[in-house]
């Protein structure tokens, strides 16, 4: 064991498929014992990432450095690296005892048959999976499945366990539930988790840390509540599905836009300009002039009840939607008119300016 | 309306396709009942008997027809076929595991094993023979020449048939498998195989029964009687009932050797649909 405070580190990873380039020069380090969210839209790299570090894939070029030894060069086997797959991937031939035992008794030097039986009953407890046992894999639910998928890896005590979306499977109801399950095991037994998905609540509520990849490249890798409030790019934004962005050019204090010039007090170094603002700090007036502080004309569209909050989306100019969330704790839901335009109103100090 | 017209077109074709495949073999077990030994191999039936089953196995009192010359040459039929079925199963297995990674030249390779089915038989045949005798200074013999021209013809059934097996096989158990510290060999043995394993029965299947009645490929590439040459060997002379009896009980097992692959398969597929039925109600 080395002394080294990440579990693991990538410098410089590219990996390219023909034209498309999957990972752009990845420089990435995770601490020990931290749950780290990698939240991205399909096909923008995760998975290959996911893959690469696991070593399914080979990178083009690089370093993957796991527990301070260089594995860039290892066969998957030998990496010590947990991988939970999206679609489970059980063995369909064997019980869920034999599935979790599986590791155990393969290795190159198997663990005896009464050490296998113990620890398979210990994890089988700890993820809950008791009285399955025997139990053919294809005869237990989506929730008991990936229950065996992680019991099957943890056995092996990795000290690095990689998740591909695998909450994706499962019902949403399942999924709060696994979600709070997986954090529980994860401070019980000090793994890592680099766990990838693609939805911005689940990045959001399991990151103790969360990696935003934009295009095979590291947008932005910061706590939670860092990313949601001060998103590094105007793609990250975006990506967190809670801002509107805005295309335009800065000028001044201002923010040049189709729908107008948009005030805002502070602004982030970015190579793209865009406006953003939270979709919660934004307010629908029936009064249509100009008025003071940034504002856009806007007709509205439809609504959709969240339960605890209200979505309105509004249409401005050239078909741009622009959503407003009304939280029920700050008063009843308001109604609008679909034939009658609004003006839709924020403070310049909630924008977000990259430029 | 279609289907009043096509119906019974239909209907006639499967009749007439179950007509010439079973047609010939019911003649056959009829015939095969013939009186002996003066009965001869056509209708009417003189009088129903088990004479020429006797016969076969030399239980009949000495005649002036010559018993089967078939003992000799089953034994090497059956030997070669079960030596072609190891090897091409083999081959098949392993080459098709080759092609699940695209690699330079594999379009050519594929064209390359797939000819081994459709080159004509009698010409590999003797091209074999005369390889062997020319350049490798080899023998013909059923376990040398005729033993490569068998497995050079069932090799792309065994080879096709796993690569369609595999081709739907999802790697990610493999991955998973590997990412539990197991190697690839291992991995190969434990998780691949079982789930490939009904591929690997048909494979065997195919490669044993081609080899079994191949017939043109061993007439020129082998220097001794296989159970299809020594059949045919008696045409030359005169024909009687036995070789219907033996016809009979050469079809009865194969049919059970059919049997005994149908009851493997299901066992392995009523695993394999339970498991997918679970799912669906997943």
């Amino acid at each position: 064991m080395t002394a080294a405070a990440h579990i693991f580190r990538l410098d410089s990873v590219s990996k390219r498929y023909g034209e498309t380039v999957a990972l752009d020069n990845i420089n990435l380090s995770v601490d020990r014992n931290e749950y780290v969210s990698l939240l991205g839209p399909s096909g923008f790299g995760k998975t290959v990432l996911l893959r690469t570090i696991a070593g399914f894939e080979a990178p083009d070029e690089g370093r993957i450095e796991v527990n301070g030894v260089d594995v860039s060069s290892l066969p998957a086997h030998k990496r010590g690296i947990g991988f939970v797959f999206q679609n489970f991937a059980l063995f369909p031939h064997l019980t869920v005892a034999d599935n979790i035992g599986f590791g155990l008794a393969n290795r190159d030097v198997p663990a005896g048959k009464d050490e296998i039986a113990t620890r398979v009953n210990d994890i089988i407890k700890l993820v809950g999976l008791e009285g399955l046992a025997a139990r053919g894999v294809g005869q237990i639910s989506g929730g008991q499945k990936q229950r065996v998928a992680l019991a099957r890896t943890l056995i092996t005590e990795p000290k690095l366990i990689l998740l591909d979306e695998p909450l994706g499977a499962l019902d949403a109801n399942l999924r709060g539930r696994m979600r709070n399950e997986l954090r529980a095991i994860r401070e019980r037994l000090g793994v890592t988790f680099l766990h990838v998905t693609g939805s911005e609540t689940e990045a959001l509520a399991m990151g103790d840390r969360i990696i935003v990849l934009d295009h095979g490249h590291i947008a932005q890798f910061d706590i939670p509540d860092t990313v949601y409030s001060a998103p590094a790019t105007p793609n990250v934004a975006k990506f967190l599905n809670r801002y509107n962005v805005f295309d335009g050019s800065v000028s001044g204090t201002s923010f040049k836009t189709e729908y107008g010039d948009l005030a805002f007090t502070q602004k982030t170094k970015s190579d793209r300009p865009a406006y953003a603002v939270r979709y919660d700090r934004v307010a629908v007036d029936a009064d249509e002039s100009a008025g003071k502080g940034p504002s856009v004309p806007a007709s509205f569209v439809a609504s959709e009840y969240l339960g605890s909050s209200i979505m309105y989306f509004f249409e401005a100019m050239g078909g741009k939607v622009i959503e407003v969330e009304h939280h029920l704790s700050n008063g009843a839901p308001k109604t609008f008119d679909t034939e009658k335009s609004y003006r839709l109103r924020w403070k310049p100090e909630d924008a977000i300016v990259f430029g | 309306m279609e289907s009043r017209i096509l119906k019974p077109i239909l209907a006639v074709y499967v009749a007439l396709f179950i007509l010439f495949l079973y047609g010939p073999f019911v003649v056959l077990t009829i015939l095969s009942f013939q009186q002996g030994p003066e009965g001869g191999p056509q209708f009417p039936i003189v009088e129903w008997s088990t004479y020429w089953y006797r016969h076969i196995f030399g239980l009949t009192e000495a005649s002036r027809v010559a018993p089967l010359p078939i003992g000799t040459s089953m034994v090497r039929s059956l030997t070669l076929a079960f030596m072609t079925m190891v090897t091409s199963t083999v081959l098949g297995v392993m080459s098709a595991q080759a092609f699940r990674n695209k690699f330079k030249g594999s379009d050519f390779v594929f064209y390359l094993i797939v000819l081994g089915m459709i080159t004509p038989g009698l010409l590999t045949g003797l091209g074999v023979a005369l390889v062997s005798r020319n350049i490798f200074n080899v023998d013909r013999h059923w376990w040398s020449t005729a033993f490569v021209s068998h497995v050079v013809y069932t090799f792309p059934f065994a080879f096709l048939v796993m690569l369609a097996i595999l081709n739907r096989f999802d790697a990610s158990v493999e991955e998973a498998s590997w990412s539990l510290g197991v190697s690839p060999i291992r991995t190969f043995r434990k998780v691949t195989f079982p789930l490939v394993f009904p591929g690997v029965l048909s494979s065997m299947l195919f490669a044993f029964t081609l080899s079994y009645d191949e017939f043109s490929r061993t007439l020129l590439s082998s220097n001794e009687q296989t159970l299809p040459l020594a059949i045919y060997g008696t045409f030359a002379v005169e024909i009687h009932p036995n070789l219907f009896a033996f016809g009979v009980l050469t079809t009865l097992f194969s049919f059970s050797l059919l049997a005994v692959y149908a009851i493997l398969m299901a066992l392995s597929v009523r695993r394999a649909k339970k498991v997918a039925i679970q799912e669906e109600i997943a």
